[in-house]
């Protein structure tokens, strides 16, 4: 019965074909990918309350392409995480993707993406999270360029021509990893310890194509400019990149290949975490300072979003069991919030087809419930205590204390008021600026909008309250790795 | 019986090219030729399964070992090249029984399917064979049934390609038969084992004239298996040719000579010996250079069937990279190489025959859109694609993950990014064609879904290749663990 752990994979992506062949109509295409995902979502839950330790071979061709599925605790919410945002996704799409025609072009590769992205979640070697990570480089890129458009293919062909070259660096380092270990699955600590130590300085190589080949995902600076050019997508497809499919992929591949392949404590002995961990700091600075100049609300956001992915791999270079839960807790997170922010952003383009700073003067009267939804988010962004952006940062600070580097603590704090910085001019012109309420008529999106931003929005402050049982989760994950 | 397989095999081909000859009606021209390569495919398969458990056949023609006697030698990689082959062709003749009319004019073809069986007859041949002479005969034939597979066609383009093309391979044959000639006088033999058993105790004090050989053996065989700066004939001819024959000779003819070259340097003389000279070091670089700059050229062809040609230059640069590592798993790649692209490049040239067929056109820019009026057909192409880019589980990404391990097994770590390289070369022409195929709204305007559809049994011979390309991914290891 293990193989039931392949259904949420293959599931999305038949339903993705499904709609390709048989090119339903609106209302019978929303039926179909709705009760899709919901049907995944509960799939997924059932795996992880009652399937423990289980795993499967999907195929075996040698040694090496072994297409082999475990999902363990980290994968587990990863999954679990995508599943329930692709279920508001898929509402927010529906209104926000309206009737326009060839839609079932673009579920198709929505829902196939879902499927690909599970299946990076639930992979149990490299060689499989690499064929899925490939997979979802093909997955995304239609979504990505749906608007068709000159300038769409343009950033599309940026994407892609980035994300391959980050496969191929990352190909480069499996292909030599695998020379020295024959072997290429998923074990807590790395399986390069169990091999004899040969020169630290080809491991340290290895770990810095790996590093880089997965950070080109993570919008890792400086191979970070495909993401703002991205956002030419339509927005649920912004915020899913944003928030779960490809950045996050990007992040949780890091997390695999420095944790469960190569393992700290040889990367420590190469000494290859500190030279990153200066990418990381430059990536989270900069991010920020860009993002305070974008006018472009999506951009701006698009900036933020490569800060933040910074934060996360501060959990990933500094080897200390608070950086880890603060890493995989902002991972979990800047999830949540960043998906607020843009289906925010997105409801104000698709109702007041406004897209720049300037222009939302005064839109918080006139969408108070998703602009409240807006702040809300961007409290817990800049991580005001007790939101949740505050419970990752603090361990994430408290990690980078513990290994005595004093000025992760600051930089994490000056980002924090940048972080407002880019985020309070928004609120401020939305709510203080433009004609006095009583003058504007309230016109809030649509339920299909409105009700994911709102739960999203709940969803933040009620994980900012209690994240204790995330965190044991978390924990129980990273005993087993320190 | 069995034993005779290789040379019923051939036997066949040639005499039901005769019978074509003097058939009149083109339904029996068709019937004669797909009956005789039925024949041989469901031979090739006993075969293999014989080889499988016999390790090798050796088939003895005329007197044993005397000088001119024939010998076939059919190991494993020869009993799976072979299949492949029958395989393949088979698959271009069910192809080509509903587009040859389309290109080649009503007299002409009952000719296409008579240099069709000997073209086959004769690669098996070098396949099969081994002693030199015999492969040299079947050399000149397959060189001259490939010609006349070009010519068909009769523009003036075409005429100059065969041209281009028989100037070229002659000389190859000239510096082959040169190289034959060279090794008779040392050894006295003809036969590849023989002279392997003289060469290994003599080698030493014909140090000069091995080097010679094996220059020549390597640049007359390089230059008909259109290996890198040798290759200037192949995107002429290959783009020319009708589409069936295309396929064939990209898919199959370039392939047989540099199987030849395998064998002269890796069983006729021995990884020792070659490994001893500075040969194996510029097949390497050939094949490296292969590798990128017939990539960098397919980027700028304007013709899909050109692009598509020069990427088989430099997919050729695979093959000849293998074997320039000069080690057994090296071989064995490059071997595997063979196979994996034989199906995908015939798959390749078919399709692109289709989407040609149907815009009449043979410009890569008319191809926009492509993907909204043939849905399907584009798709086949895109999984082909996926497999010279190197997804995983399809051929292209054994072949580079092995060629790697390779590498990194003589130490010559730096190499591998010259195979990734090539691969993001490849992203770079493939891709486009099906990204402006399927997406794009000025691509996609004014198209109709469907519009250029193909009937389905058209397809059927592309969708057993392409299934054959997975197939060829998925037992991969089984394969490579064969040669």
């Amino acid at each position: 019965m293990d193989l039931i752990i392949v259904v949420p994979i293959m599931l999305p992506i038949l339903t993705g074909f499904l709609l390709g062949i048989i090119k339903p109509n609106y209302n019978n295409r929303n039926t179909i990918i709705i009760s899709s995902t919901i049907l995944n979502f509960i799939l997924i839950l059932y795996i992880i309350l009652f399937k423990h330790n289980v795993s499967f071979h999907i195929v075996k061709i040698n040694e090496f392409l072994d297409i082999y599925l475990m999902p363990d605790n980290i994968g587990k919410i990863f999954a679990t995480l995508v599943s329930a945002l692709w279920i508001l996704t898929t509402f927010y799409s529906i209104d926000y993707m309206g009737n326009q025609k060839n839609l079932n072009k673009f579920f198709m590769f929505f829902m196939i993406t879902e499927g690909v992205t599970i299946g990076i979640a639930f992979s149990g070697n490299l060689i499989t999270l690499y064929l899925f990570y490939e997979l979802l480089t093909l997955s995304t890129f239609p979504l990505v360029i749906e608007k068709g458009s000159e300038k769409a293919l343009q950033a599309g062909k940026k994407y892609l021509i980035y994300s391959f070259f980050g496969a191929t660096m990352v190909l480069f380092g499996i292909i030599l990893l695998f020379s020295q270990t024959q072997n290429l699955a998923f074990t807590p600590g790395g399986i390069v310890g169990s091999v004899p130590m040969g020169n630290p300085n080809f491991y340290l190589f290895i770990y810095i194509l790996l590093f880089l080949g997965f950070g080109v995902k993570a919008a890792l600076v400086p191979f970070h400019s495909w993401l703002p050019s991205a956002m030419v997508a339509p927005t649920p497809v912004s915020s899913l990149l944003h928030a779960v499919a490809v950045v996050k992929s990007g992040i949780f591949a890091l997390g695999r290949m420095t944790y469960y392949i190569l393992g700290w404590e040889v990367i420590e002995h190469t000494k290859g975490n500190d030279y990153m961990l200066i990418l990381v700091l430059i990536t989270i600075l900069m991010g920020s300072f860009l993002a305070i100049h974008q006018q472009n609300l999506k951009k701006r956001l698009a900036y933020s979003t490569i800060s933040q992915l910074g934060y996360i791999m501060l959990g990933l270079v500094i080897f200390e069991n608070s950086s880890y839960i603060g890493g995989m807790l902002h991972m979990l997170f800047h999830a949540t919030i960043k998906i607020t922010l843009f289906f925010c952003v997105g409801a104000i383009m698709h109702y007041e087809n406004k897209t720049e700073l300037k222009e939302i003067e005064g839109i918080g009267k006139r969408m108070p419930k998703t602009m409240l939804s807006f702040t809300v988010a961007s409290i817990c962004l800049i991580g005001i205590p007790p939101m949740n952006g505050f419970v990752s940062k603090w361990f994430l600070a408290i990690g980078g204390l513990e290994r005595g580097n004093y000025f992760v603590p600051i930089i994490l704090l000056l980002s924090a008021l940048l972080t407002a910085a880019y985020l309070i001019p928004i609120i401020s012109s939305a709510f203080f600026k433009g004609k006095p309420a009583h003058d504007v008529e309230v016109s809030e999106p649509n339920n299909f909008m409105l009700v994911p931003i709102v739960l999203l929005a709940v969803l933040n402050v009620i994980l900012g309250f209690f994240p204790n049982a995330l965190i044991t989760m978390i924990q129980s994950a990273a005993s087993k790795l320190f | 019986m069995i034993k005779f397989i290789p040379l019923i095999n051939i036997l066949i081909l040639i005499l039901f090219s005769f019978i074509i000859l003097i058939t009149k009606k083109e339904k029996n021209v068709k019937l004669m030729s797909f009956a005789s390569n039925i024949i041989t495919f469901l031979l090739s398969i006993l075969l293999l399964t014989r080889v499988l458990l016999e390790d090798f056949i050796v088939l003895n023609l005329g007197k044993n070992n005397s000088l001119l006697g024939i010998q076939f030698y059919i190991g494993s990689s020869e009993a799976v090249i072979s299949l492949t082959f029958t395989f393949v062709m088979l698959m271009i003749l069910w192809f080509s029984n509903s587009s040859v009319k389309k290109e080649v004019s009503e007299i002409r073809i009952s000719f296409f399917y008579i240099l069709i069986n000997i073209l086959l007859a004769s690669l098996l041949g070098v396949i099969y064979s081994n002693d030199l002479f015999n492969s040299y005969v079947f050399i000149e034939v397959s060189t001259l049934s490939a010609c006349g597979l070009i010519i068909l066609k009769d523009k003036k383009e075409n005429i100059k390609a065969t041209v281009k093309y028989l100037i070229m391979s002659t000389i190859g044959s000239g510096l082959v038969l040169m190289a034959i000639a060279y090794i008779y006088s040392i050894t006295g033999h003809l036969n590849i084992t023989n002279i392997n058993e003289v060469i290994v105790s003599s080698y030493q004090s014909h140090q000069n004239a091995v080097l010679i050989i094996l220059g020549l053996f390597t640049v007359g065989l390089g230059i008909k298996s259109a290996v890198f700066p040798l290759h200037s004939w192949l995107p002429d001819a290959h783009s020319s040719a009708p589409t069936p024959a295309s396929a064939a000779l990209s898919a199959l003819v370039i392939k047989v000579y540099v199987f030849m070259l395998i064998k002269i340097l890796f069983r006729m003389f021995t990884y020792e010996i070659v490994n001893s000279f500075i040969i194996m070091d510029i097949i390497l670089l050939l094949g490296s250079m292969g590798m990128i700059f017939g990539s960098i050229m397919a980027i700028f062809q304007k013709e899909l069937k050109r692009m598509i040609a020069y990427s088989s230059v430099a997919q050729m640069g695979y093959i000849v990279f293998g074997i320039g590592l000069g080690t057994i798993s090296g071989t064995a790649i490059a071997t595997y190489h063979i196979i994996g692209h034989a199906v995908t490049k015939s798959s390749l040239f078919l399709i692109s025959g289709l989407m040609i067929e149907k815009t009449s056109s043979k410009k890569i820019e008319d191809l926009k859109g492509i993907g909204r009026e043939m849905p399907i057909t584009l798709g086949l192409f895109t999984l082909g694609a996926f497999s010279m880019v190197g997804i995983p589980i399809l051929p292209g990404f054994i072949s580079k993950w092995y060629l790697s391990l390779a590498c990194i097994e003589v130490g010559r770590v730096p190499l591998i990014l010259i195979i990734l390289a090539s691969s993001l070369l490849n992203v770079l022409y493939y891709f486009p064609i099906i990204i402006n195929g399927f997406f794009g709204n000025e691509n996609l305007d004014g198209k109709i879904y469907k519009s250029k559809k193909i009937e389905l049994s058209r397809l059927i011979p592309i969708f057993f290749l392409v299934l054959s390309i997975i197939l060829v991914g998925a037992f991969s290891s089984k394969l490579i663990n064969l040669f």
